[in-house]
């Protein structure tokens, strides 16, 4: 075995082991380019060393011009595939250049068969015999030069302009040692290659083909940046493990569960602390049936309907809260925040988010609102206490008239003959007064009943006119004329009658103090409803009192903060609890003139309804 | 005198109890006005005998605003409260104001009517009372300047040659006096002369609201 074969065959399977790993990983990753172009450069490399081996093993000027027609092939795909390679690896370089490298390449492929024996020469007429690596190897002796040989040439300088010029794209970018390497080892290599074939073309000079010897140069540095290239993306696996732990680590200490949800593929992804607040086995496989079976019945319409408008939507947040029923054990709330994550074409492809477990909060929530509903309940009996006597008053009025409609049907039916007409007449205003006696109790029943709040669509003017008459009596006896204006047009709106009633007749029954205390002399109290457009309603209750002392504006809220001797200073403060859990505010301002005025705002029903 | 017939007005913002109660009260055998607000029983308040039941709590003028109103009248009649439920200033106010009785809505129905009854006898005392004084204020008022000087002295038990001398006149022009105005009065003896007088208030400077005679 010589030297020469070794080394060549070496070099050449070489080139074929790299050239075969790169076309596996561009079989498994079909959108890397580059390691397809950087196969067959490889390829063409392997095949350039085998026509290298055929000139210099040639025995004849015959065999020795067969081989360097097919070195041609060999060349033709190595740089065609190079060029190719440069473009997309380095993501640089002029496209006409590129193509004008490769068309001149084509040009001179075809003259390679064309014209003459090959396209460096039209005929070799002679070979030979130089010592190279300790053996006898064949190298031109004489022969007839091609003129085709030119585009050859060409097309291999114009491949260096093509790679100096990527590289200083890629240099200025700021990948430099990219296009050091890169640019820098095809450079040298390319004008190896290239000087070498114009001095045995053109000097004569007596030198063995070993144009794949610089080939294979090129190949190797190309392997040697494409592993640091692998090297880098394991590196970055391995980090991007570490910072997956520490995530995972930071979640579990906050508690929060993860998730993904492949859209396309209709599968999801959660981390163990999702898996165990959904209640999802370990190795269970996430399906959309399976993720909706773990949501509470009742709030299954909102879930999707939330995921739904996510995705439809520019906004592409999703937020929502609702209850997860796991197989076998308690229900528990939870709140899911998620991003939806687009393609270039805006298609959504994959929603990525957290879950936590936030029932301890809801619990309090719960409690919370139980114990503001006790306080309103409260300070609602505490309100009739004041009622009482106005109340009295206003059962006092149907029950007369009945004791008295019956004491006149007694006398009417000692007269002979008893007038019947009397009688049904006297019959028909009893069963009115009973009537109106009822209302008046369960007008009283429905503000001692202790509830919650359960807004749902109802006509503000029956709120206004049910704190008209439970207000009627109290201000006729005080003198207080309370004017009730229901609006026109004013929308029906998003409420709890009773509880609205009470902050009503908290604001009402607080400007009958005010104006009482004050003694003044302008007695007037206005309810007015106002619908300006959009989604809420305006509500106010204006007194002619002495207004609120400048300095109690930011106190009359609070809670226990009151002015009467005989008051607990819960009414405002409830009454502000009682709106902002509407969807509303309460506030307090002087009139220009006299008095103050308290409003409020109420979604209307329309809000509920998108 | 032949007074028309007694009648009771009731006076009540609540359309429903004044209904029931004007029924009641026409059962009792009553005559009976209803008015549906203080205003309205003002704008057509008569001099007919009678008396009226007032709610205490009305909106516009209240129960006492119309107990005033009424009070200021020559001819004020009988008032009697009817309240559904009342506090004991308002009972004291409306009762030192002369309210005739002071009654719940729900009150027995014959405590009720003896109100009534009551305060139609009441009403009809102070017509006699007030028709009789009128009267005696006719029969005084028949009397001249110097007669009503000259009375005065004689209720102050004056003997007539004290009173010429007092007004400067003879005794025989004041005798002429004394005669005609026992006469105008329609009474035969001093005691009977000075109860008169007292009977009829006559007031001190009488004598000025009349015309000057003579």
């Amino acid at each position: 075995m010589s030297w020469v074969t070794i080394i060549f065959s070496m070099m050449a399977s070489a080139c074929l082991m790299l050239g075969l790993i790169c076309a596996l990983i561009w079989w498994r990753q079909r959108d890397a380019w580059a390691y397809l172009l950087f196969a067959l450069a490889a390829i063409g490399t392997a095949a350039t060393a085998f026509t290298d081996l055929a000139m210099l093993h040639a025995e004849s000027p015959v065999h020795f011009s067969a081989a360097v027609r097919w070195s041609f092939c060999a060349n033709w795909l190595m740089i065609v595939a190079l060029a190719g390679f440069v473009r997309v690896y380095l993501r640089a370089g002029r496209t006409w250049l590129l193509w004008t490298v490769c068309g001149l390449r084509t040009v001179s492929l075809f003259a390679n068969f064309l014209t003459g024996e090959n396209v460096n020469y039209r005929e070799i007429t002679g070979i030979n015999q130089i010592p190279f690596l300790g053996e006898s190897v064949s190298t031109i002796g004489e022969g007839v030069v091609n003129p085709w040989m030119i585009v050859a040439q060409l097309s291999l300088w114009l491949l260096l302009i093509f790679v100096v010029d990527a590289s200083i794209t890629a240099w200025r970018r700021g990948e430099r040692r990219m296009a050091m390497l890169v640019g820098g080892s095809i450079v040298f290599f390319l004008l190896g290659a290239t000087g070498q074939a114009a001095l045995i073309v053109w000097g004569h000079f007596q030198w063995p083909p070993t144009t794949s010897l610089f080939y294979a140069g090129i190949i190797f540095v190309m392997a040697y940046e494409i592993a640091s290239e692998t090297l880098r993306a394991t590196q970055l696996a391995r980090e991007l493990h570490t910072s997956e732990q520490k995530v995972e680590l930071a979640s579990a200490a906050a508690g929060v569960g993860m998730w993904t949800w492949d859209i396309g593929n209709r599968e999801g992804w959660a981390s163990a602390k999702a898996q165990g607040l959904l209640g999802l086995r370990n190795s269970e496989h996430l399906t959309e049936a399976r993720f909706m079976d773990t949501v509470h019945p009742d709030d299954r319409d909102a879930v999707k309907l939330v995921i739904e408008r996510s995705m439809t939507t520019d906004h592409n947040e999703l937020e929502v809260e609702y209850r997860v029923q796991p197989r076998g054990a308690e229900t528990r709330w939870v709140s899911a925040r998620g991003r939806v994550e687009r393609n270039a074409a805006g298609t959504p492809i994959l929603m990525r988010g957290v879950l936590l477990d936030i029932s301890a909060r809801r619990r309090s929530e719960i409690e919370l609102q139980r114990l503001q509903g006790q306080l309103a309940h409260t300070s609602r009996v505490s309100m009739m206490g004041e009622l009482a006597t106005a109340i009295a008053h206003e059962l006092h009025q149907p029950l007369g008239a009945i004791l008295r409609n019956a004491e006149a049907a007694e006398l009417f039916l000692e007269h002979e003959p008893p007038n019947l007409d009397e009688l049904r007449a006297i019959l028909a205003d009893i069963r009115a007064d009973d009537q109106r006696a009822r209302e008046v109790i369960e007008r009283l029943r429905a503000l001692l009943k202790r509830r919650s709040i359960e807004p749902h669509a109802l006509p503000l003017g029956e709120v206004l006119m049910n704190v008209a008459a439970l207000t009627r009596a109290d201000a006729a006896a005080r003198c207080i004329p309370v004017e009730i204006d229901s609006g026109l047009g004013v929308p029906q709106i998003m409420g709890d009658g009773v509880h609205l009633q009470q902050v009503l007749l908290n604001l009402v029954l607080n400007a009958m103090d005010a104006i009482d205390g004050a003694k003044s002399r302008q007695r007037l109290i206005t309810v007015r409803a106002e619908y300006r457009g959009g989604r809420q309603v305006d509500v106010m209750v204006s007194d002619t009192g002495p207004g609120i002392p400048p300095g109690d504006l930011g106190l009359i809220f609070e809670p226990f903060f009151t002015t009467k001797a005989s008051g607990m200073g819960i009414g405002l403060s409830v009454s502000r609890t009682i709106i902002e859990a509407h969807g509303g505010r309460l506030w307090a301002q002087n009139n220009a003139t006299v008095g103050a005025t308290f409003r409020f705002t109420l979604p209307t029903e329309d809000k509920a309804a998108l | 005198m032949s007074e028309p017939r007694p009648v009771i007005s009731i006076v009540d913002d609540d359309v429903s109890f004044l209904a029931a109660l004007s029924r009641l009260l026409r059962a009792a055998g009553h005559t009976v006005q209803a008015f549906s607000s203080a205003q309205q029983f003002l704008a057509q308040m008569t001099d007919a005998p009678g008396c009226v039941i007032v709610d205490l709590r009305m909106e516009g003028l209240s129960g006492l605003d119309l107990q005033a109103a009424i009070a200021e009248q020559a001819h004020a009649c009988p008032v009697i409260f009817l309240s559904a439920a009342a506090d004991i200033a308002t009972t004291v106010h409306a009762m030192r104001h002369g309210a005739e009785d002071f009654l719940t809505k729900d009150a027995a129905k014959e405590d009720l009517l003896e109100a009534i009854e009551r305060a139609l006898a009441r009403d009809a005392l102070q017509r006699t009372q007030r028709f009789r004084q009128q009267q005696l204020r006719d029969r005084f008022a028949a009397l001249t300047a110097r007669e009503y000087e000259v009375l005065q002295h004689v209720v102050r038990g004056q003997l007539n040659k004290q009173i010429a001398a007092d007004l400067g006149i003879t005794e025989r022009t004041v005798k002429l006096h004394r005669t005609a105005l026992t006469t105008k009065l329609r009474v035969r003896s001093v005691a009977e002369l000075t109860r008169l007088v007292q009977e009829a208030h006559i007031p001190e400077h009488f004598s000025s609201t009349l015309p000057k005679g003579q």
